[in-house]
């Protein structure tokens, strides 16, 4: 993932209201994807990621201006504003005690594909259920 | 993601097999695998590993301490399969704290206990292994980072006949595999390629395994009937082994098609204990190689897991150290027992399928009373009745409505089976006398789940000799550059193994395959 995009992400985290102005890569030669109404359906962001009003490229940086052939952008993709996969395990730590940390489990520690679990533009899953189908519902909200 | 459409026919016609058929014939059954010449490699190893279970990532963490590269493949995307949700249970015959505890043990009574279990069908030179090295396997996994709950007496499995088995600290088996990955990719020039997925070997013209193809960036599908057969994601490589490669690839307890052939009585739908990627494939492709097949219908399965929810769950100790022992298992149609609720895996599962066979839905009911459950396991009666895997009555009318069992001749069962407790005699042969008269307690409450057998680990696979290569039915000696090691590998626990010998058998073996390659 490029620093002017990581960069830019932060901006959007920062400055919400004007982000609007920084846009995605400033000097992309690129034409702008419209986001229509049938893209939205076909491509529906999470919730959290569309109240950010995120654009397409923002994630799928470099992947040129047509979204049908945007390819999965990987870990790297998520970490590069989640962060790391340690991070995401730290802000769960409060799971560790009873040892249902999905982030840090114990079955697989903090090294599970971020999509073995979350997916943007269809609903997740939660790989835990594989095992524990039911007393997951004890330990763990629908996963995000 | 990229994908990349690349059929079974596609595979075979990449490295223009052709010519290998043309050259060798079709009768020749290393002609099935693409030939070296044919093909371009992409990457140069010393060893390759097939499998991140305990057998494959002891193979490598040896392999790799030898100063060998080593390229580790996982066609899925979590490290360990089965052995990362495994209990942690290990049989180290002859360890330190039975030591302590005063506790005699023997190699000869390992491979006895293994033997009797086993139903005498056991290769016994591949036991007298396990048995001398299983304590080099435990202090090796130590080596590597492992944790045990050690000082106090070993637990006691099923099955042998001197407590014997070690736990891992948490409990399960990535205790032992999480700190061998982490030991392996710390080494020099090794590291493991996950969602990377084993197509083939790779062979010289003289019949040497030299490599590998496999596909990376490789999508597991579990909505898929055959996984295996259907899924076409990944983009194709081709790793050369120089020294030669190891085949870890686990059970296939999971493989719809496999062990159905191996085993008609299993249902395409039947849920396993095991991960969802322990398929034949990997297995398969040894046999096209010469590999001999070893006892591949023996699929131990087990007869305490409940239907009521998905893979190993709950259930297994509720039944296990609970409603199998004091209490009884019936058939909800006429509301009578049908087995002996402790006879070996196989017996009951058999006993199960003759019903379910009648009557697919009509999954055996257990029951019991409170003093049915050990101590151990009392947290988790809390939770099997919170995730509705374990219900619990008032009353065995109660009990009955709600099961659908005839209430009259439910009740005349359980009055059967306390009789026959107190008088030490049971009509299936369970070993009441030892209960002192301990049984159903009628003032209830009463417990209960319901049962069927599910695919638990698969006795069969690749014939491999005490030094862990594989033996070709086409010589009946080595076939040069490959090993074998772990569930993979068939006939060592015969017709079914004993609790906590899997950890025993594949790190062990693991091992030996990572010292002679």
């Amino acid at each position: 993932m490029s620093g002017g995009k990581t960069l830019a992400i932060a901006g959007v985290f920062l400055v919400l209201g004007v982000m609007s102005l920084i846009g995605g890569e400033s000097d992309s030669p690129l034409k702008p994807i419209v986001i229509t109404p049938e893209l939205k359906e076909e491509f529906p962001l999470k919730s959290h990621h569309a109240k950010l009003s995120f654009e397409c490229t923002f994630c799928h940086v470099g992947q040129g201006d047509d979204p049908k052939e945007f390819t999965y952008i990987g870990d790297e993709g998520c970490l590069s504003c989640h962060q790391s996969k340690e991070h995401m395990a730290e802000r769960l730590a409060f799971m560790d005690k009873l040892h249902v940390n999905p982030h840090n489990s114990i079955h697989d520690g903090p090294t599970l594909y971020c999509d073995e679990c979350h997916n943007e533009h269809k609903p997740s899953t939660n790989m835990c259920t594989e095992c524990h189908e039911h007393d997951i519902d004890l330990w763990m909200r629908p996963t995000p | 993601m990229k994908k990349e459409a690349l059929s079974r026919r596609d595979a075979l016609k990449f490295g223009a097999l052709g010519a290998g058929l043309a050259v060798f014939g079709a009768s020749n059954a290393f002609a099935a695998a693409p030939l070296e010449k044919d093909v371009k490699f992409d990457e140069e190893y010393d060893v390759i590993v097939i499998g991140t279970g305990f057998a494959g990532l002891a193979a490598a963490a040896k392999a790799a301490q030898r100063g060998n590269t080593v390229l580790i493949v996982e066609k899925m995307g979590r490290i360990g399969g089965n052995s990362a949700i495994n209990g942690g249970a290990f049989a180290v015959p002859n360890n330190p704290d039975q030591k302590k505890h005063g506790i005699e043990d023997s190699a000869e009574r390992f491979i006895a206990d293994s033997l009797k279990a086993g139903l005498g069908i056991n290769h016994v030179e591949l036991l007298e292994v396990i048995a001398a090295r299983a304590i080099d396997a435990f202090e090796f996994s130590r080596e590597c980072g492992a944790e045990y709950k050690l000082g106090d007496k070993p637990s006691w499995f099923g099955g042998h006949s001197v407590p014997r088995t070690l736990v891992t600290s948490d409990m399960t088996g990535a205790g032992i595999i999480k700190p061998m990955t982490e030991f392996v990719e710390k080494l020099p020039r090794c590291k493991i390629y996950r969602r990377t997925k084993f197509d083939d070997f790779v062979l010289d013209a003289g019949g040497r395994v030299v490599g590998i193809m496999a596909r990376t960036n490789y999508r597991f599908d579990s909505k898929l009937f055959s996984d295996d057969l259907e899924n076409t994601t990944g983009e194709k490589k081709v790793y050369k082994a120089k020294k030669g490669v190891v085949l870890a690839s686990g059970g296939f307890s999971a493989d719809r098609i496999y062990r159905k052939l191996q085993n008609p009585q299993i249902p395409d739908n039947s849920d396993t204990t095991n991960h969802a990627g322990a398929t034949a494939g990997a297995m398969l492709k040894a046999f096209q190689i010469g590999a001999f097949p070893v006892q591949v219908d023996w699929i131990q399965e087990g007869p305490w897991a409940s239907p009521d929810e998905r893979g190993f769950g709950v259930g297994p100790q509720l039944n296990q150290q609970g409603l199998f022992k004091y209490g009884i298992v019936v058939d909800v149609r006429n509301g009578k027992r049908f087995m002996n609720e402790l006879a070996d895996r196989k017996t009951r599962a058999d006993a199960q399928y003759k019903i379910l066979k009648e009557a697919p839905e009509a999954f055996p009911v257990a029951l019991g009373t409170y003093n049915t459950f050990d101590k151990q396991i009392l947290p988790l009666v809390e939770k099997g009745l919170a995730t509705g895997v374990m219900k619990k009555y008032n009353t065995l009318d109660e009990l009955a409505a709600d099961r659908k069992i005839p209430v009259a001749a439910l009740k005349e069962s359980v009055a059967k089976f306390n009789e026959g407790v107190k008088k030490g005699v049971d009509e299936f042969g369970k070993p009441v006398a030892s209960f002192n008269g301990e049984c159903i307690d009628m003032k209830g409450p009463f417990y209960s789940t319901r049962t069927a057998p599910k695919p638990h680990h698969t006795m069969g696979g690749v014939k491999i000799n005490t030094k862990a290569q594989v033996i070709s039915a086409l010589t009946n000696k080595p076939i040069p550059g490959l090993f074998a090691a772990g569930e993979v590998t068939g006939g060592t626990h015969g017709a079914s193994r004993l609790g906590s010998c899997a950890v025993t058998d594949c790190l062990t073996f693991g091992m030996i395959a990572g010292e002679n390659i």
